[in-house]
């Protein structure tokens, strides 16, 4: 396929899904930097699906950048690393993202504040696919898009995988860190694929991005030289796009049954930040004790791609960007893309290994009332729906509390992408619906 | 710290698609053949569509403070009704058949059966419909408040015969061209195909409508009509079939959600009318396939359900318990 013949917007798809406005010129040219370090961060011990983990250190400890603090004896989770070098000063219950608590480890930051110190220099062609798996392990690395799914968990299958997906699409409108990454990170991004591809067997490696982001496609098409393991995918530009069973169908045609790991389907789908992440692992050692995130929106005075330590409270991030929490009055403050991500109102909480942004709407880009009204059968919220459900059955039956029927509609299949409730002229909170209703039906 | 910041759920974004932006440009899509019909009606017609709106208004106002709701003047769908029964209504009829079809469209058919969204039947046609039925045993009010009748002077349209049924009379018609582009008879909305095409091209462009609907309803029309041996072009022109594809049929809340069903719903519509038209011979056969086929649409979205993306394997074990 010639690259650089292809235009903004083009490429493969798949059924289904919506347009949105990108709103990714507020940072999308704006290079990489690092954020000052906070005096304090907030690590939750639980910021990865499995097992939360055990403090390894205890109250008045002192810390080393880079030191592990916590891990748990089980499969399913992720070491955590002390994001600062100081001293823990609490070990409790801290507010997280989600509107609740989390059991975290606090360190006040002292002394030097260095940028971490590779702990090693390793050749990662000298190295294992056991070594590869083992230091990814030992990095704490979880998928960074937004699912935090342990890594090492995800690679170490012994299903046959012939294809890994590097995930570039970067769907949520506003977010840029990923673009910058495959942008400024290209060489460590193909280095990564293929410390992954070693780990699970694959034989293809397909780079998928999404068409508004054509200078990423130009460099990494480049850098690849036409090399015949690893290729650029050009894909449309629409919501959901990069959610990962529409990549899997999107780019090898097969399908994404319900509840079939994609190792099953011979495919493993990782995150760009996640694949950088592993690269630094394998080769310096270096624990996930931070990531690029975006910080923007159309009134942040400073907004940019940042990398900013694990743990890092909103506040600060916000302060760094010259945004007056005072001046917030009416406004959203939302981790994560406007479409998935949760808004927040205590800047109190921090940032977590998959946190992929954080974005100021202002008060007049904020939905504040929620009034909405029945079902007017326009029937696009069931064009859209990227899982080709009945969005307006689900939201019909879960606000009437008929659970026992949202089965029979296959509320499970659900991916929460919000597409319905971003299209509905009826302004039903369609997915604020399905989620209230999921722990209920799975009490039935 | 803040003391406000907004927290409701995501999405956080929204399309600026609104209910009652469709509903008006529902309502700018009718303006031509509104325009018209007052051309050829004068103020037989000019009066039926205001009184109608305004019956309509007034009608879901009473009807909702009956049913201690707020009223929803505000998303258009009231006035709308209001003026698709005028549309629907011959200029000669007398005025308070139009108000009990208006009526009947925004009380019962929509406001009783839970309010825009609920209703099985398009709203207009069922006030249209049920005011046929019913008219012979209100005969007593065409006495009654036949002085109250106002009298707009004499329009030669108005007692001319439908173009419907000059067909079925076997008597001539203009040329295509008149029928096309105006000629009066029939209902408020009959006088011009074009410009109700023209409106119905316009709810395609602006994406409310899909276009499933009206072709396969018309082309079933046209393919029967060649069949049963009928002019196709003039039984494309005649009989409201035009606004019956482009804005009955495609009515969001009365007809199937999904495209296979909009292909079943338009090409079950198009076989009724030819069935009423060439087998019964009746006049109101568009009216009357729209109205049937929308008490099916339950049966056609159960039957034409698609399955979800993730449908191959077997539901996760999680379910039983
Ligand atoms: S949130 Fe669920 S129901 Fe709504 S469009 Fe996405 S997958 Fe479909
Ligand atoms: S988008 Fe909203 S109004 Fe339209 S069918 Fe879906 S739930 Fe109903």
């Amino acid at each position: 396929m010639a690259l650089n013949d292809i235009k903004e917007g083009e490429g493969k798809s798949f059924v289904g899904g919506t347009h949105v406005p990108h709103y990714k010129s507020y940072t999308d040219s704006i290079a990489i930097e690092r954020m000052a370090i906070p005096d304090e961060v907030v690590v939750h011990l639980s910021q990865h699906i499995g097992a939360p983990c055990e403090p390894l250190v205890a109250v008045g400890d002192t810390v080393m950048l880079g030191e592990k603090i916590a891990d748990a004896d089980a499969y399913i989770t992720a070491p955590l690393h002390a994001p600062v070098s100081g001293e823990v000063t609490a070990i409790e219950e801290r507010p997280n993202a989600e509107g609740g608590e989390t059991m975290s480890i606090v360190i006040a930051a002292k002394g030097e504040q260095d940028a971490y110190q590779p702990s090693v220099e390793r050749n990662p062609d000298d190295m294992s696919a056991e070594e590869l798996k083992e230091a990814i392990r030992d990095a704490g690395l979880v998928g960074m898009g937004g699912a935090a799914f342990p890594t090492y968990v995800n690679i170490n299958t012994d299903q046959p995988v012939d294809t890994l997906i590097l995930n570039g699409a970067e769907c949520e409108p506003f977010l840029t860190c990923d673009h910058r990454l495959m942008l400024e990170r290209a060489d460590e991004l193909i280095k990564g694929a293929e410390i992954l591809m070693r780990c699970i067997g694959a034989k293809k490696t397909y780079i998928a991005v999404e068409t508004n982001k054509l200078d990423a496609i130009g460099v990494l098409d480049e850098k690849l030289g036409g090399r015949d393991d690893m290729e650029v995918v050009p894909l449309a530009v629409k919501y959901p796009q990069g959610y990962k069973s529409y990549l899997i169908k999107t780019i090898t045609g097969r399908d994404v049954p319900r509840g079939a790991r994609s190792a099953a389907l011979g495919c493993i789908v990782r995150n760009v930040g996640t694949t950088f992440a592993a690269y630094e692992a394998v080769v310096y050692g270096k624990p996930l004790i931070e990531r690029i995130i975006s910080v923007t929106g159309p009134t942040v005075p400073d907004p940019g791609n940042y990398v900013v330590r694990v743990g890092t409270k909103a506040e600060h991030i916000l302060s760094e960007c010259g945004v007056d929490p005072d001046e917030l009055d009416g406004a959203k403050v939302i981790f994560g893309g406007p479409m998935t991500g949760l808004a927040q109102d205590n800047l109190e909480v921090p940032i977590v290994k998959s946190t992929t942004g954080v974005l100021v709407l202002p008060p007049e880009m904020v939905r504040e009332d929620m009034v909405y009204s029945d079902c007017v059968r326009c029937g696009l919220c069931v064009q859209r729906c990227p899982n080709w459900l009945y969005p307006n059955e689900l939201s019909i039956l879960a606000e009437h509390g008929v659970y026992g029927d949202l089965e029979d509609w296959d509320i499970w299949d659900c991916i929460e992408c919000g597409v319905c409730a971003y299209v509905c002229p009826s302004n039903r909170p369609i997915v604020h619906f399905i989620k209230r209703a999921k722990p209920i039906v799975d009490e039935l | 710290m803040a003391d406000r910041l907004i927290a409701t759920p995501p999405p956080h974004l929204k399309a600026g698609n609104t209910v009652s932006e469709a509903m008006r440009d529902v309502i700018i899509a009718l303006i031509p053949v509104s325009l018209a019909s007052i051309y050829f009606y004068h103020y037989y017609a000019a009066f039926l569509l205001v009184l109608c709106m305004g019956t309509a208004a007034i009608t879901e106002i009473v009807v909702r403070a009956a049913l201690k709701k707020r009223h929803t003047l505000g998303d258009l769908s009231a006035v709308l009704t209001g003026l698709f029964v005028a549309l629907l209504m011959s200029p000669g009829s007398p005025w308070w058949t139009a108000v009990l079809a208006t009526i009947l469209a925004v009380g019962v058919a929509k406001e009783l059966m839970g309010g825009l969204g609920w209703n099985l039947f398009n709203p207009a046609l069922f006030g249209s419909v049920a005011t046929i039925i019913l008219a012979p045993w209100f005969g007593f009010l065409s006495r009654d408040l036949s002085r109250l009748n106002v009298n707009f002077g004499p329009i030669d349209a108005i007692s001319q015969a439908t173009p419907r049924a000059m067909l079925m009379q076997g008597a001539s018609l203009p040329d295509y061209g008149t029928m096309l582009l105006g000629f009066p008879g029939g209902a408020l909305s009959e006088t011009s195909p074009l410009l109700v095409i023209i409106g119905g091209a316009f709810l395609l462009y602006r994406g409310h409508i899909n276009w499933r609907i009206p072709v396969a309803m018309i082309g079933t029309v046209a393919v029967l009509s060649l069949l049963a041996g009928g002019d196709v072009i003039y039984e494309m022109l005649t009989g409201g079939l035009m606004l019956g594809a482009f804005f009955m049929a495609t009515d969001w809340v009365t007809s199937p959600i999904n495209n296979k069903g909009k292909w079943v719903f338009g090409i079950a519509i198009g076989a009724l009318v030819a069935v009423f038209r060439f087998g019964v011979g009746a006049t109101e056969g568009v009216a009357f396939s729209i109205l049937i086929m929308n008490a099916f649409v339950p049966l056609i979205e159960r039957l034409t359900k698609h399955p979800s993306f993730s449908e191959p394997a077997p539901k996760p074990a999680t379910e039983d318990a």
